[in-house]
């Protein structure tokens, strides 16, 4: 049986692609607890939280300047919450419009769709062009922000067009059979069903915002969010605190990733309660 | 009343409604029986006016009714795979369309409660309200459904094969119950279904449709020992549909139907006198219980049956692939003209 | 509309039927228009923007509409330019091979191999996870890893296999190629797992039956039910990869300059024009991938 070889060869495999996939980073975090006095890279001289305090700026004055990642913090994070919410609400009444068959669907689908595959470094140069020419200044609560949505509110779009695939009509109906209008069918019925999937939109819009770069390269202005101030020490040395960061960064993701997992698990253990309407 | 004339709707190149003709009278249980893909939901989804007629006019008391958007029709719709609110409890269900209606939404909260007790009751459901619509079984899916339109006092109820989705026990408790909590609200219903059973238990009126049409609309007895027409005699399966030319001269020419029950066998040649008679082929027998069908084929191929009860057999021993000679009375049989 | 200029004698020239379509279409039509207008006004518009300046005159430190082709002469003349295309190109040839290369039996293994529902969902997060961490900070994580005293030369050299540490690991072709197949490899995992995951494995095991090796059974069922999931996976990789310049500017050490490189630094000087010719350059090699690709699958059909 070839399969008694190929299946052990294919797991050892896998491990090594994980270890792949992972490496990078967990030698990042564990130099991210290297000494004051250590360099980005081994040996590790002591094991210490130095850089962490560094990073949150709870040390005496270092050789290496502290990284800008406060106010920027906020920024990356205003700017996702405004994107998730726009392009959330884009996503949802692109969905539900593709539900009805209309001349140019195909189309208008991959206009949408091209928002996820342009290259950001290309729309992002384009923005700033346009903006240079109408005079516009560049912020990140403008330029960025609608460049944003233009990435994220596509794979808003897919995550409910999925969704809506699933859905069982015939509920729709049953609620204006009974005199209730379509604005409030779809607030009582339609959405709080659907909302599984709002949920998921939101979660993918606001972590391709959170974790944006090329898009808001060219169209920031000098208030830099989070991922550019991080690009800004690309080009100089680098010391531990940044592992620090990215240590923490990847714990905030996680986070947002429990959370949605914890809402979800609440809203699909109901769903999966009523998923045997047929049965008896 | 509610009306339809010359109702006709086409999917591209498919006609499902062609020029249909149809009165659904006042207090009245009326089955609408139809072969699957017949356009019997079509028919229902047009009145509730989730789609729209490509011809013809719907009304209802003389107002027409087509053209105006669903929720504000006042027709209630049951349907086959119940659509209850997945998200929303028993009462919740129940309560819907009082509250959130937009014409007159009833807002007091204790005459909500009161009359979701009262609609659960009617269905036997005092004491589910809290329940989640997974907690609760698929017969009680289905008078959830039933309550959560009645609530509303709708001026017709559609179902569209509201039994479609159960059991065999489960069915014929809801024909009973359907039928009894239909006298008691006084309301029409309209009950869509494939199945000549069902539709004759309960209708005080059968329509059949076929082609598109209103083939008949009669009282169940009626449809079921005079059928008009080929169409309806073939959907109440229980009449033989054959060439009268099959019996030679005796019957003329066209098409007669004769009841199963009401087709005799006797060895060849042996047909009594006055008695039209057809030779067929004996393919084999079938016990269903107390009555036994036996399948014959004509000379041109026709399938027929005939059908025995068990405390009164008439029929003969009979050998597979021999011929006998089936024979009626000749006011058993029903003639059509124009093709089968 | 035309009801007044026919003289048919019905009063209505539309059938309700007609009448709801209309409602129906001019109801998706309005929930639509925003999402389409946003991307046309910020996606469609700066498109063009960039090939219109990429004709503008430029100066040394500014640019001006006068029209002129002379930012594209100097593009198409300039080795260096030329280069970052052959760069670009073959950067994106070698991770597109990687990606399917190291992922493929990855794909293989959880959605074939793996029978256990809770494994296969586990090991497929696995190899999302790091797609939900920072992007740069992955990119970031590659310089203690690959670094003259970085983990790999660290290992490497207390094993004894080598005594001098490897010097063209980091800060050369070799560390961004590396990089971009990690970073991307997930997005060419998932479209294979999922269209093999809709393998029937009574397939595969009335071809066993039958008596097809394993080899046969691969070319002739598991290959080609999964080329659909090769083809969007590689639409993903190529369109990012493309696009590309985070990687290269972190750790190439500026060896590696791609056409996204090009243009940050000649939008950091200034030079819109040369910016835009070089955007121009990407969107017509991106446009012709993509276009390759959507000629063999319908995207639409397979999302």
């Amino acid at each position: 049986m070839e399969s008694r070889i190929l299946r052990p060869t294919l797991a050892i495999y896998t491990a090594a692609f994980l270890l792949f996939l992972y490496g990078p980073m967990i030698v990042l975090a564990i130099l991210s607890f290297q000494s004051s006095e250590g360099g980005p890279q081994f040996p590790i001289r002591d094991w210490s939280v130095y850089w962490y305090q560094h990073l949150l700026g709870l040390t005496e004055t270092s050789r290496v300047s502290q990284l800008p990642v406060g106010d920027s913090l906020v920024r990356s994070i205003v700017l996702a919450f405004m994107t998730t919410v726009v392009s959330t609400i884009l996503g949802v009444m692109s969905a539900e419009a593709f539900r009805t068959k209309f001349k140019g669907s195909g189309p208008a689908f991959y206009l949408i769709i091209l928002g996820m595959m342009v290259p950001g470094v290309l729309v992002g140069l384009g923005m700033a062009l346009l903006s240079n020419t109408l005079g516009i200044g560049r912020v990140w609560w403008g330029t960025s922000f609608v460049l944003h949505v233009v990435y994220t509110y596509p794979f808003a779009f897919l995550v409910m067009l999925a969704i809506f695939n699933r859905f069982d009509r015939s509920v729709e109906e049953a609620s204006l059979s009974l005199g209730v209008s379509p604005a409030q069918t779809f607030r009582r019925v339609t959405f709080p069903i659907i909302f599984p999937g709002v949920l998921s939109a939101m979660l993918f819009s606001f972590t391709l915002s959170y974790d944006e770069f090329s898009r808001t390269l060219f169209t920031i202005g000098s208030q830099l969010t989070l991922p550019l101030a991080i690009y800004g020490t690309f080009s100089v040395e680098i010391y531990p605190n940044i592992f620090a960061f990215g240590v923490l960064t990847t714990l905030f993701s996680f986070t947002l990733l429990v959370i949605y997992g914890l809402l979800m698990k609440r809203f699909t253990a109901k769903a999966s309660r009523f998923k045997g309407q047929e049965e008896n | 009343m509610l009306t339809l004339s010359r109702v006709s709707r086409r999917y591209g190149e498919t006609t499902a409604l062609d020029g249909l003709d149809f009165v659904v009278p006042e207090n009245t249980y009326m089955s609408l029986l139809g072969a699957s893909g017949s356009g019997k939901t079509t028919l229902l989804r047009l009145i509730a006016g989730f789609e729209e007629p490509d011809q013809g006019e719907i009304s209802i008391h003389g107002e027409r009714i087509d053209g105006q958007p669903p929720h504000l029709r006042d027709i209630g719709f049951v349907f086959q795979n119940f659509a209850l609110f997945p998200h929303l409890t028993v009462a919740q269900n129940v309560a819907y369309g009082l509250r959130h209606r937009a014409i007159a939404p009833v807002t007091n909260e204790k005459e909500i409660t009161e009359r979701t007790e009262e609609s659960l009751a009617l269905v036997g459901l005092s004491g589910f309200g809290h329940r989640a619509i997974s907690a609760i079984s698929g017969g009680q899916r289905q008078r959830v459904a039933l309550a959560r339109t009645m609530i509303c006092e709708p001026r017709v109820i559609l179902l569209d094969e509201p039994l479609g989705a159960l059991d065999a026990n489960l069915r014929a408790r809801m024909c009973d119950e359907l039928k009894a909590i239909r006298e008691r609200l006084k309301v029409s219903f309209l009950h869509v279904t494939g199945s000549e059973t069902e539709a004759l238990t309960m209708g005080d009126k059968v329509a059949v449709l076929s082609g598109g049409k209103i083939v008949q609309s009669d009282a169940p007895d009626t449809l079921f020992s005079s059928p008009s027409n080929v169409d309806a005699a073939r959907h109440l399966n229980a009449w033989n549909i054959f060439e009268a030319g099959l019996c030679g001269a005796a019957m003329g020419q066209g098409t007669i139907a004769v009841r199963f029950d009401q087709i005799d066998v006797s060895p060849k040649g042996k047909a009594p006198d006055g008695h039209p008679w057809l030779s067929a082929k004996y393919l084999t027998g079938e016990f269903n219980g107390p009555t036994a069908l036996s399948f014959f084929r004509a000379d041109d191929g026709t399938l027929l049956q005939v059908i025995d009860h068990l405390s009164q057999p008439r029929l003969p021993d009979m050998v597979e692939g021999q011929s006998y000679d089936l024979h009626f009375a000749p006011d058993a049989a029903r003639q059509f003209h124009g093709a089968a | 509309m035309t009801a007044l200029s026919t003289d048919t004698p019905t009063q209505s020239t539309h059938s309700p039927a007609e009448l709801r379509e209309k409602k129906d279409r001019r109801r998706a039509i309005t929930l639509l228009t925003p999402g389409l207008l946003w991307m046309s006004l910020f996606m469609v518009l700066p498109m063009c923007m960039v090939i219109y300046v990429s004709f503008w005159t430029q100066t040394t430190f500014a640019v001006e509409s006068t029209l002129t082709t002379a930012s594209w002469e100097r593009f198409l003349s300039s080795s260096t330019y030329l280069s970052a295309i052959g760069t670009t190109l073959r950067v994106w040839a070698i991770v597109l091979a990687a990606t399917v290369v190291v992922g493929y039996p990855v794909a293989l293994f959880i959605g074939l191999f793996v029978r256990n529902k809770t494994l296969q969902t586990a090991l497929l997060v696995a190899c999302v996870i790091p797609f939900w961490t920072s992007f740069l900070i992955r990119v970031i994580a590659w310089r203690p890893m690959l670094g003259t005293e970085g983990a790999i030369n660290v290992i490497l050299m207390k094993l004894g296999i080598i005594s001098e540490p490897l010097t063209f690991l980091l800060f050369s072709e070799f560390s961004v190629l590396v990089g971009m197949t990690q970073i991307y490899c997930v997005f060419m995992v998932g479209p294979i797992t999922f269209m093999l995951g809709r393998i029937d494995p009574s397939v595969i095991e009335a071809a066993r039956d039958l008596g097809a090796s394993f080899g046969t059974i691969f070319r002739r069922i598991i290959l080609p039910l999964s080329l659909p999931g090769v083809m969007v996976g590689s639409i993903f990789v190529s369109v990012m990869v493309l696009g590309e310049l985070a990687t290269a500017a972190s750790l190439s050490g500026r060896k590696v300059n791609l056409l996204g490189n090009i243009i940050v630094s000649q939008v950091g000087s200034l030079k819109w024009a040369f910016a835009a010719v070089a955007g121009v350059v990407l969107t017509i090699i991106i446009t012709a991938v993509i276009a390759l690709a959507l000629r063999i699958v319908d995207l639409r059909k397979e999302m």
